[in-house]
């Protein structure tokens, strides 16, 4: 039992963090740079679990994790997923498709020069040929745009309960680097900004807005590695945790956008300031292979 | 990471399971603290006999000298298997205990360790004053010295179990003049000494767990001062940090088995169908498997860096809001029943009426959050 980063871990983590405030700042999220995705794709994270990589999900998890914080692109995490589970005929970028039954329409998230769309469902994985024929269109998150598409007959995992289990994951890591985002901004602000002649941090009721949100994040993390550890693991309960984890990290994603916006005070509630990009980025999470209320309640 | 248990750790979980299942006490342990004292000695005394006191002390001081992951794992299993709460036992289990191992010489050691883990000895703290809760440093009780001892006057208050405790683990100003957290000292103090008056007080719950305690000339010899006359504050912080630490991890599976009966209460009486109950019960089973996740990235720190981290603090203000709504959820889901309770009762009420110490006691969530800001976030001291 050990649920502390080891030293390779810690590296990782330490470089991913440092690539992303260099290439991919949050504050930029809404005008990603053309090239991006590429910068992504040699970077290797967009294939970090794929056939012959070897590295376990708890890994891939923490660099998740920081990913989320500076608002990557979700294609990412359909990309990343799509490489692990579809051996053949998906390199390049696949977006990610929202769970609808048949006949659809799919609503397509980050679809730009993507050759595919993952679906996540409880069940299985599906994954269809991205189509084109319709404009895309801006999200609430204003770092992702959205199209829709026809259904075609898509191809899906086998019987296995790992594929959606990776997907949702993935989504959890991106959710707690979001929640931790906003904890960060918020503290930074609170220690910064001076009103009656002091840091707005002195006073109880900022600087437990603040707690509160460093709560949420510790929580939403310590169940994010349990999860990933229990998939790796092959753990008949990993359903479970992995669920329990998208579900606080979520929660923590976006009570921690409210708060930090509130912390802000009037420049926080402004287009021009990057709190509401957390937010925003929080309530797109959401609908991203939620968490089932009836699997937790076991 | 992992979250696997080695084959030995796996066989050390058997023989915790093994020995609780035929030995532990099939009655219920009293509510009240003077009722219950034979109770808990003689618990105490046969979990020693055994071999399962102070699993992770020292060898030389009666303990097993064992890792702190079989700590928890007897921990674990001891919620497990519902084995009744150690009481009395408690403050020198979990606080003075650890402290003295910490803090104290070989002779104060020897003297006391063996005595708490054989449930010979009851300590009790004496922390808190009526003048000074959360701002702990507004400490008055005053040792002033007399040739090789201090003579105590003052009072303390919430003093759990000081109306059955042998020992107190007594922080008082021993400078005189002294302000806030210099000048204090943390002395091992005779609750049977003269000059020591105990007037127990009731909580809301019905039972008698806690006191107000007088000192009026109390003698304590300079020897019983631990960690050197002045540097109380320190010793004390080193308690705290434990208690914040690795203090819970039963509460933290009892919790568990709550949420567990929760769900299965809302769905014998229908209240499940009702979707905002049933959230806020799939909300809490996410947060017991996070609570437990959260210990165990801690103890996992400590063992790779021999001291809990700063997020320690988040446990302790997180296993007891948790804590306090699974009580509330527990007496929602009773409906009418709640208006039947009364004093001497030994359920769900109790239980939540009693809860309300979680948030108060050992450092209130106020000043939880105010740690937690501090320390954590880096935010400026208020104080």
């Amino acid at each position: 039992m050990d649920l502390t980063l080891n030293d390779e871990q810690d590296a990782l983590r330490t470089a991913t963090t440092d690539w992303c405030r260099d290439n991919m700042p949050l504050e930029h999220a809404r005008s990603r740079a053309p090239d991006l995705w590429r910068e992504l794709e040699a970077m290797g994270w967009t294939g970090m679990t794929g056939a012959g990589m070897e590295l376990d999900h708890a890994t891939e998890t923490l660099v998740f994790a920081e990913l989320g914080r500076f608002l990557a692109p979700v294609g990412l995490l359909s990309t990343a997923v799509a490489n692990r589970w579809f051996a053949d005929g998906c390199d390049g970028k696949v977006a990610l498709a929202l769970a609808v039954e048949e006949p659809g329409p799919l609503r397509v998230l980050d679809p730009a020069g993507s050759r595919a769309a993952l679906m996540w469902k409880a069940d299985g994985l599906r994954l269809f040929d991205a189509l084109d024929d319709q404009a895309p269109a801006p999200t609430i998150d204003l770092s992702t745009w959205q199209r829709r598409q026809a259904w075609t007959t898509p191809a899906r995992t086998a019987d296995d309960p790992r594929p959606p289990l990776h997907l949702q994951l993935l989504a959890a890591a991106f959710a707690v680097g979001c929640a931790d985002a906003g904890r960060d901004m918020a503290a930074d602000y609170a220690r910064l900004r001076q009103q009656f002649d002091r840091p707005i941090g002195w006073f109880q009721a900022l600087k437990h807005i603040c707690s509160d949100m460093a709560v949420r994040s510790a929580v939403a993390r310590s169940q994010l590695y349990y999860a990933a550890c229990a998939l790796d693991a092959g753990d008949a309960e990993a359903g479970f945790h992995i669920a329990a984890a998208k579900r606080l990290a979520d929660q923590a994603a976006l009570d921690n956008g409210r708060a930090n916006i509130q912390v802000h005070g009037g420049i926080g509630m402004t287009d021009e300031a990057a709190p509401h990009l957390c937010l925003k980025r929080a309530h797109l999470l959401q609908f991203i292979a939620p968490a089932d209320t009836l699997l937790l309640l076991g | 990471m992992d979250v696997g248990f080695s084959p030995e750790e796996a066989r050390f979980r058997e023989e915790c399971r093994d020995w609780l299942q035929s030995n532990m006490p099939r009655e219920k342990r009293p509510l009240d603290a003077a009722d219950a004292i034979g109770f808990d000695k003689a618990w105490q005394r046969q979990l020693f006999d055994a071999g399962w006191a102070g699993i992770n002390w020292p060898v030389a001081y009666g303990g097993r000298g064992l890792s702190i992951v079989q700590q928890v794992i007897w921990l674990e299993e001891y919620a497990k298997a519902q084995a009744p709460w150690i009481g009395a036992n408690f403050v020198g289990i979990n606080h003075g205990g650890p402290t003295l191992i910490l803090n104290a010489s070989e002779e104060q050691k020897a003297c006391h360790l063996p005595q708490i883990l054989k449930g010979e000895a009851i300590w009790c703290q004496g922390f808190s004053e009526p003048g000074a809760g959360s701002d702990l440093a507004g400490i008055k009780t005053r040792g002033r010295i007399e040739g090789d001892e201090l003579v105590v006057n003052g009072s303390k208050i919430w003093t759990s179990f000081a109306h059955v405790a042998d020992w107190q683990e007594l922080v008082l100003r021993t400078e005189e003049g002294s302000q806030r957290h210099a000048g204090l000292s943390w002395a091992i103090c005779d609750m049977h000494a003269p000059g020591i008056t105990v007037r127990p007080i009731r909580k809301m719950s019905g039972q008698t767990e806690f006191a107000e305690v007088f000192y009026d000339d109390v003698r304590i010899p300079l020897a019983h001062v631990v960690g050197g006359l002045g540097n109380g504050w320190k010793v004390a912080m080193s308690t705290l940090s434990f208690e914040r630490g690795t203090g819970f991890i039963a509460d933290q599976v009892k919790q568990g088995h709550e949420i567990a009966e929760l769900v299965a209460a809302a769905r014998a009486n229908g209240m499940i169908r009702d979707d905002r109950i049933a959230d806020q019960l799939a909300q809490m089973r996410a947060e017991v498997a996070a609570l437990r996740a959260m210990t165990y990235r801690n103890i996992s720190e400590v063992v790779r860096t021999g001291q809990p981290g700063p997020e320690a603090s988040v446990i302790r203000l997180f296993t007891s809001e948790l804590g306090q709504r699974l009580e509330r959820m527990a007496v929602l889901l009773m409906g009418e029943a709640v208006l039947d309770f009364a004093y001497g009762d030994d359920n769900a009420v109790h239980d939540y009426l009693r809860g309300f110490a979680a948030t108060i006691a050992g450092g209130t969530a106020q000043i939880q959050r105010d740690i937690i800001g501090e320390r954590l976030l880096g935010l400026p001291k208020s104080r």
